[in-house]
């Protein structure tokens, strides 16, 4: 799990910052699927990354299997809330800047950017990989 | 493979409960009491119905489950483990090569379809019998998963997606464009605000509620790519499989067993026939509508009082308990607070994003979430009022040009439960018998899905197993009926919003709240269910799919018009039937002579009232295929009157013919004050 998360980690980091040159120039394929990606799941990847979701067990199982079975319980939840706190954090951004008649799309992901990268940073600290197994 | 997880449900009192005092506030989960048999772990207490012999041995590597049977016999038991036997890899291999053939099947089928086929009742007139052999296939695979000994989520996840494939991918795969005139007015709007970033409240309604088409719109303008046709056309699919994690999640927390969710969320899929998942606001909120839901019954499950503060309180709690003694069982463990506090930030702003997008939704959010906070279901109070600040409060304030100018459209009817519900209905059941027999084919789904729910419903209060939560948010929604009937589209919507709701109940007449799968009889029982489900919904989807349905040729007369037609013309449709204003959105002054509704007995279409629009500077009128098709499936004119205006009114002075192909027909209407 720990090897896991780090690199789900990873990814989304190299997601996040590929996406910023991106929101300029490169072929459109490219663009798409990078950009794309991040705000169908960048940021709220990175913010389930950060919280704990079946932390303190869960109401599927006891005993051996309970770490796995958790771990197996929470995940619609976690891959659910990635996709739509990104979509929505995404919306907010966009619609924000529509009204405050400030668009411009690469800023747009720049912020997005940003706070995934802002939320991996503070989930690594708050979960270094050596505790991280222990999840 | 982890073993299947155990029943939630505990153990149900052997005679009706007492006044029982609900789980303190902020610790209303299982963990915070002892569980159903909690210090019996491990006992090695074997039940005969499930032993070694039966389900294989540990020596070959088998998990141990603990069963709960508690629920069912009206006591605490203590648990029995049953050893399950390694899982024969053939089972699996077939399973997944079924699937892979349904798969295949099903693609092959639908590329292999003749569009010219496609008539009143839709593609089912088109589609070659393979179809619904791969239709078969899908669900005897999902239901032979399902009633594997062990539960193998991973083969489970695969079949409910080739369901999805098979099922809701038919326009991308058939048509190869996007279904519906909506989906491109949307790609419009959010071209608009990509290449303008402004919003113009007053060309419609979409500019109010700008959020979808501004996230449209952000993802136009990074990526460069300024045509989402692909996307549009794709959505449908997209939509429904970004569904899956959440219904499942939901579904989790609605029932008392995995396999009891996953088959609530193969359900959805098979009854989901409204059809609101093409490249739009209301797909969009649904599935942060569907998320929210998920994640608050998830991490804020629980009384938000204490029970016993007062007699109402006292109430609530003691009937919340006698209909369904799981009720405070159904929640996972409580977050750290940081989480927690994480958790409601989300929470709020998926309902920020909702309210941003679309006008019903949020509505619709507020029901669920009171109804969930009332039977102790959400501990936070917070955020049901939240919903009605934020839906209110854009309403009158963001939305404010179109609030002052719908006034009576929004409040007018307010009350008229007949008119909205019976009213409907019967506008609806209308237009060539070929419709008819679709808007019947729906009618009927809807009815078997609810008396499905009910009985379920019924089935599980007699079990004591959950099913109240599910009961409460499928009747929620229908809350919003006396408000007003949304164009019309009200029922549909509430259907939509109440079917993962719904659905878990359905599946509760034939599931058991036990491990292990439901056995061959009510497997068999379940493939029959499913069959009549998917067979309608075949019909019931695409049942408009002649009118819904556009060609490239269609698209191809739409471009030679943008390309001839300057700025500030008026470009008129015959019928409101037509795929354009996926760009221009603002250039033009579009206008239509009918709406694609029914009109009994409908007089023949003259020539005045295009005359009339064009009467000052010109105008292009534009007849398609799909509008003729429109007109006639819902009778909206004399059969073949269409043909009959063209042919008559392209001959008048001052009408010229500009293109024409296989997908219509656009004239010049010269206006008397210019040749514009």
């Amino acid at each position: 799990m720990a090897i896991d998360r780090k690199h789900i980690a990873w990814v989304v980091a190299a997601v996040a910052v590929a996406a910023v040159p991106l929101s300029f120039f490169g072929p459109e394929g490219l663009r798409m699927l990078v950009i794309g990606l991040l705000m169908l799941a960048g940021p709220g990847t990175a913010l389930v990354l950060y919280i704990r979701l079946g932390s303190a067990g869960t109401d599927d199982a006891d005993g051996a299997g309970a770490h796995r079975s958790a771990a197996q319980s929470t995940l619609p939840l976690a891959i659910s809330i990635a996709v739509a706190s990104s979509l929505a954090l995404s919306t907010i951004v966009a619609t924000a800047m529509v009204f405050a008649r400030m668009w411009s799309p690469p800023v747009a992901v720049l912020v997005l950017s940003l706070i995934t990268l802002l939320l991996l940073a503070l989930g690594a600290k708050r979960f270094p990989v050596s505790a991280a197994g222990a999840s | 493979m982890t073993p299947e997880p155990t029943s939630t449900a505990p153990a149900a009192p052997p005679s009706p409960a007492p006044p029982t005092p609900a789980p303190p506030s902020h610790a209303p989960h299982r963990h915070a009491e002892p569980k159903h048999g909690e210090t019996q772990h491990g006992s090695g207490h074997h039940d005969a119905k499930h032993s070694d012999t039966k389900h294989g041995d540990t020596k070959h590597g088998g998990h141990a489950e603990i069963k709960h049977s508690g629920a069912r016999r009206g006591g605490a038991e203590p648990p029995a483990v049953v050893r399950h036997g390694p899982r024969p890899p053939w089972k699996l291999v077939a399973l997944a090569a079924l699937a892979a053939t349904a798969l295949a099947l099903g693609i092959w089928s639908l590329l292999s379809v003749d569009t010219a086929r496609i008539g009143g009742t839709g593609l089912v007139e088109a589609v070659p019998p393979a179809f619904f052999v791969a239709i078969f296939l899908s669900l005897t695979g999902f239901v032979a998963t399902l009633n594997l000994r062990r539960h193998t989520p991973v083969l489970l996840a695969t079949q409910v997606l080739v369901l999805v494939v098979i099922l809701h991918a038919a326009d991308p795969i058939v048509h190869g464009l996007p279904r519906l005139t909506a989906s491109y007015r949307h790609l419009g709007v959010a071209d608009y605000i990509a290449s303008s970033g402004q919003l113009d409240t007053s060309l419609d309604a979409y500019f109010n509620w700008p959020g979808f088409f501004s996230f449209l719109g952000l993802l136009s303008g990074a990526t460069g790519v300024g045509d989402l046709m692909g996307i549009a056309t794709w959505a449908p699919l997209g939509m429904n499989l970004l569904l899956l994690a959440p219904l499942l999640a939901l579904a989790r927390r609605l029932t008392s067993h995995p396999r009891q969710a996953w088959a609530g969320v193969w359900l959805f899929y098979l009854a989901s026939w409204v059809g609101q998942d093409y490249l739009a606001p209301q797909a969009y909120a649904f599935l942060l509508l569907v998320t929210l839901v998920a994640c608050l019954l998830s991490a804020f499950s629980g009384w938000a009082w204490p029970t016993g503060s007062n007699r109402f309180t006292r109430f609530l709690a003691h009937h919340v308990t006698k209909l369904d003694p799981t009720v405070p069982h159904q929640g996972m463990s409580s977050p750290p607070p940081v989480d927690t506090a994480i958790l409601l930030v989300i929470s709020a702003g998926l309902l920020v994003a909702m309210t941003a997008s679309h006008q019903l939704t949020p509505f619709a959010a507020i029901p669920i979430l009171t109804v969930f906070l009332l039977s102790g279901r959400l501990r936070m109070p917070s955020l049901p009022i939240l919903a009605v600040v934020l839906s209110s409060g854009w309403l009158v304030f963001v939305a404010s040009d179109f609030f002052d100018g719908h006034l009576t459209q929004l409040f007018g009817s307010f009350g008229d439960v007949e008119g909205h519900t019976l009213g409907v209905v019967t506008q609806r059941v209308g237009g060539s018998d070929a419709h008819v027999l679709v808007v019947y084919t729906r009618l009927a789904e809807v009815a078997l899905v609810w008396l499905l729910a009910a009985l379920g419903a019924f089935m599980a209060h007699r079990r004591r197993t959950a099913w109240l939560t599910a009961a409460l948010g499928a009747l929620a929604p229908l809350t919003l009926i006396p408000g007003q009937p949304y164009g019309g589209e009200l029922l549909l919507r509430l259907y939509l919003f109440s079917l993962p709701f719904a659905a878990c109940l359905a599946v509760l007449t034939l599931l058991p709240d036990r491990p292990g799968g439901p056995g061959w009889r009510r497997a068999f029982a379940l493939l029959v269910m499913g069959s009549v489900l998917a067979s309608a919904t075949v019909v019931s989807r695409y049942g408009n799919d002649s009118m819904e349905k556009f060609t490239p040729d269609e698209i191809s007369l739409v471009n030679q018009l943008y390309a001839t037609a300057p700025d500030g013309s008026v470009l008129i449709e015959v019928v409101h039937d037509t795929p354009w204003k996926f760009q221009k959105y603002a250039d033009y002054d579009y206008r239509a002579l009918l709406l694609a509704e029914p009109r009994p007995g409908a007089g023949p279409l003259s020539c005045d009232p295009a005359d009339r629009i064009a009467q000052q500077s010109g105008a292009y009128l534009i007849v398609t295929t799909s509008q003729k098709r429109a007109a006639d499936l819902l009778e909206t004119t004399p059969p073949g009157d269409i043909d009959r205006f063209i042919a008559t009114c392209g001959s008048s002075p001052g009408w010229s013919k500009l293109f024409e192909n296989a997908g219509g027909v656009v004239f010049h209407i010269q206006g008397a004050g210019n040749g514009n």
